[in-house]
């Protein structure tokens, strides 16, 4: 078909189709930039923490006279709790995964800080630690009840043995295995790695190391304390009830102050992200309704004001798929024109937010995404006008003004 | 006149209500973007001591090791915390007008009152200074002095949420309450008072209410008291006892001084900086020297209180408010130059170039209003679901205080509209205003 007579058209009075094309391209780089956030923020929400999150549950609980004696007092708490028929293992933590709080140390395969350093998000556990977690050992073994210790306060004694995840065991022994190595701490005492795991998320989710996480068997001796609990599937709401009516018919020296599920923790840690996306995704909705609006209504609103002159072309020999070609064609060459300036305009702000704010660089392949989107919609918003110019009497042409 | 105009603009737009209609919408929804995106990161950058914030500086000194920056992503800055030597002697040379060391610590809280649970109450541990120096309001007694933070005294200043949750709200003074194994006398309940950001204290969540309880300083070290916030080292430590803590390179405290004038913050910077160099000569502070001091706004900057999302909306809230205001202006355009053979007519007829303008002005004015009004609306919706999405939750404290719009803002966003639709009006007028009135009779 023959764009001359569109082109000429669209020299005379440009203003119009600038200004759409100007619109699609601003669009275009936005949605795209904003979808490319989105994904992002969506992929690091569903990633595998590594862990029961669906049944774990926290309990915190204070020392609140001389009658809490340390590990004595949580052994009894822990034996209680593990009694309870929807319970499948439980511990005392000192730290809440995927909450943001959290301890971390570095080990090295060298003593005095030499060799390769290994950073670890750790978590001080007892026997159960690992069971309570859910997580999966793929070497080695857990470690029993015999070697686990409760320093004493402020103490910077270390365990001598330690499980540790497939992550940090490729940052210390890239290439090899890791089990049974000893490595070092920065106070120079040595560490046994008595197991590998295979996957876990530690305390923060926005930690490019979120990975590298170890589990120590320690007691903590903190006044302000936790105990984690992994109820059986499906237990987890009926049982943070139970323990928390069982603890508190016990009066040893403690007082039990929150139940909280892990799947709460998380999805507080996640809000932030979530309602980026949420944020995002309403944005391209608007942006995307808007546009689609604004082209609909230009080309209807052209379409009523050129009714006499698509009469004429009527009139003398046109068909209806020629004017609804016609119409179509000139918002396809708008919208391709906007989608070409959308692009560069999609990159330039793509490295500008790379740039400024150190997000990732946006993929290229996200454009193809944007360019489709934008055709589709424009060209929809753009047919029911050409349709109905299509639809022209040609004796309209023979009525005067 | 106006009202002639008046009459012409309602014409003009129910002629085309459908295309009105759109425009109204479309700066409806830039309004309301801008507006819900703004009173976000208002919110969040606003400043929470105006009248003293250039008066009160955060004072850091490099204390960590030659070998690597505290901060990798920001290796030319010093750690925001003190070690505990560092602060003791900076506070004790009195060289400000008013200085506060501080951090935040928490003890089981045991009501003396029947039927109030004990729960876990976060605390400031803090010299008496803090109130008077962060304009701190009282609604019963007072804080302590000097001596309290010496002694220490078994003094308490409660916020007004522990007070009503643990007297019911009545004038507590002289009532006592244990905490942990103190028993501590009430000397002062604080009127409702939560600056947001929490400014003096960017360790835990920027945006967290301040602690239940206040305490003198003494307690801190009497008791043991354990670190709520961050404890950050650097060297290996010989020892594990408490006081093996204290003289340890490891940072935990927050220090401020209060500088009012620009010859005393510049006093005072000398002052730390000496005391480095005495520091460095006895070989401690192995880094090039580095102190800063910050004031509230800096503070705020350098421990990145307003976070990136919130940045990166406001650069995509601007873009979609462009979106917008590009199909209005297309939109109008299309809408006035198609009227020109009226608007010919008009001139023909006698009406001058500035009669034009202000007939199109008008229109222009009368969308502009209905898609403020329009947008306005949108936002405060748009604001309650965020509220009821995030507000009701999660026990963020921030996201409630982000509900209340910015008359600012939408001033902004409103002119910016009715900017464009000026251009969008004027080109038109301007296009007709110069063709001879006899061209749009013609073609009639």
């Amino acid at each position: 078909m023959d764009i001359k007579p569109i082109l000429s058209s669209l020299r005379r009075s440009p203003t119009g189709a600038i200004l759409v094309a100007l619109q699609i391209a601003l669009a275009l780089a936005i949605v795209v930039n904003s979808l490319f956030i989105i994904v992002q923020r969506m992929e690091k929400i569903s990633r595998d923490p590594g862990i029961d999150v669906a049944n774990i549950f926290f309990v915190g609980f204070q020392a609140s006279s001389d009658r809490f004696q340390g590990e004595v007092t949580m052994r009894e708490d822990l034996g209680l709790l593990r009694s309870l028929p929807g319970v499948q293992a439980a511990t005392v933590v000192n730290a809440v995964p995927l909450s943001g709080g959290g301890s971390a140390t570095s080990v090295y395969t060298e003593p005095n800080e030499k060799g390769r350093r290994g950073d670890m998000n750790y978590f001080q556990v007892d026997e159960q630690g690992l069971e309570t977690f859910g997580a999966r050992l793929v070497e080695g073994r857990n470690f029993d009840a015999t070697i686990v210790t409760m320093p004493p306060k402020n103490s910077s004694t270390s365990p001598s043995g330690i499980l540790i995840t497939r992550d940090v065991a490729r940052d210390l022994f890239p290439g090899g295995s890791a089990l049974g190595k000893t490595v070092y701490t920065g106070t120079n005492e040595p560490v046994t790695i008595l197991g590998v795991i295979d996957h876990m998320h530690g305390s923060w989710p926005g930690w490019d190391k979120v990975g590298n996480v170890a589990l120590f068997p320690v007691i903590t001796d903190e006044t302000y304390a936790r105990y984690m609990v992994r109820a059986r599937p499906g237990q987890r709401d009926a049982m943070m009830k139970l323990a928390e009516e069982a603890l508190g018919k016990v009066d040893n020296g403690r007082v039990i102050l929150r139940v909280r599920s892990l799947e709460y923790v998380a999805a507080s840690t996640y809000a932030e992200d979530r309602a980026m996306a949420l944020y995002l995704t309403v944005v391209i909705a608007l942006l995307l309704g808007i546009s689609a609006l604004g082209i609909f209504g230009l080309a209807a609103f052209n379409v009523s004001t050129r009714t006499k002159q698509i009469g004429t072309r009527r009139a003398v020999g046109a068909r209806r798929t020629d004017i609804l070609q016609y119409f179509l064609a000139e918002n396809w060459l708008i919208t391709t024109v906007g989608v070409v300036l959308g692009c560069v305009l999609a990159l330039v702000l793509g490295y500008w937010l790379s740039t400024t704010f150190e997000l990732p660089r946006l993929k290229l392949y996200y454009l193809v995404f944007g360019v489709a989107g934008l055709w589709l919609v424009s060209l929809a918003a753009a047919f029911r006008p050409a349709r109905r110019a299509s639809m022209v009497s040609p004796a309209i042409a023979t009525r005067t003004v | 006149m106006f009202s002639y105009d008046l009459r012409l603009a309602l014409d003009s737009m129910k002629r085309h209500p459908g295309l009105s209609a759109l425009m109204v919408l479309a700066i409806a929804l830039g309004i309301a973007v801008c507006t819900v995106t703004f009173t976000i990161y208002h919110a969040m950058a606003t400043n929470p001591i105006p009248d003293k914030s250039s008066q009160l500086y955060a004072v850091t000194l490099d204390t960590w090791s030659a070998e690597r920056p505290y901060d990798d992503e920001k290796p030319d800055l010093p750690p925001q915390l003190l070690t505990y030597r560092d602060a003791m002697y900076l506070y004790g040379a009195r060289a400000a007008s008013r200085s506060v060391v501080m951090y935040k610590s928490g003890a089981l809280l045991l009501p003396e009152r029947n039927g109030v649970k004990p729960f876990n109450a976060q605390l400031r541990v803090t010299t008496h200074e803090f109130f008077p120096m962060f304009d701190v309001p009282f609604q019963y007694g007072q804080g302590w002095d000097a001596a309290a933070d010496e002694g220490p005294q078994p003094v308490v200043v409660l916020n007004h949420e522990t007070n009503v949750k643990v007297f019911g709200g009545e004038n507590s003074v002289g009532r006592t309450l244990k905490l942990g194994k103190v028993e501590y006398r009430v000397v002062g309940v604080l009127q409702p008072w939560a600056p947001s950001p929490k400014f003096f204290d960017l360790n835990n969540g920027s945006f967290d209410d301040p602690e239940d309880a206040y305490i003198p300083y003494g307690w801190g070290k009497a008791l043991e008291m354990p670190v709520y916030g961050n404890t950050n080292c650097w060297k290996p430590e010989v020892g594990d006892s408490y006081q093996d803590f204290l003289n340890s390179e490891c940072i935990w405290l927050q220090l401020w001084a209060e500088l009012p004038t620009v010859a005393d913050r510049d006093k005072y910077q000398a002052f730390i900086d000496n005391y480095a160099r005495s520091q460095k000569a006895a070989g401690r502070m192995p880094r090039p020297l580095n102190n800063r001091l910050y004031d509230v706004g800096q503070w705020l900057d350098r421990n990145d209180v307003v976070q990136k999302d919130n940045r990166v909306l406001i650069g995509i809230a601007l873009l979609f408010l462009g979106v917008c205001l590009v199909n209005v202006v297309g939109l109008l355009l299309a809408k006035f130059l198609n009227a020109a053979p009226l608007t010919g007519l008009r001139r023909a007829l006698g009406a001058s170039r500035r009669d034009i303008i202000r007939q199109h002005m008008t229109e222009v004015l009368l969308i502009g209003l209905a898609g403020g009004v329009l947008g306005i609306l949108l936002a405060v919706g748009g604001l309650a679901g965020i509220r009821a999405i995030y507000g009701s939750d999660f026990t963020r404290g921030s996201y409630e205080r982000l509900t209340e719009i910015d008359p600012f803002v939408v001033l902004v966003t409103l002119a910016l509209s009715l900017l464009a639709g000026t251009i969008a009006g004027l080109y038109p007028s301007w296009r007709i205003g110069r063709t001879a009135p006899a061209v749009y009779l013609k073609t009639q």
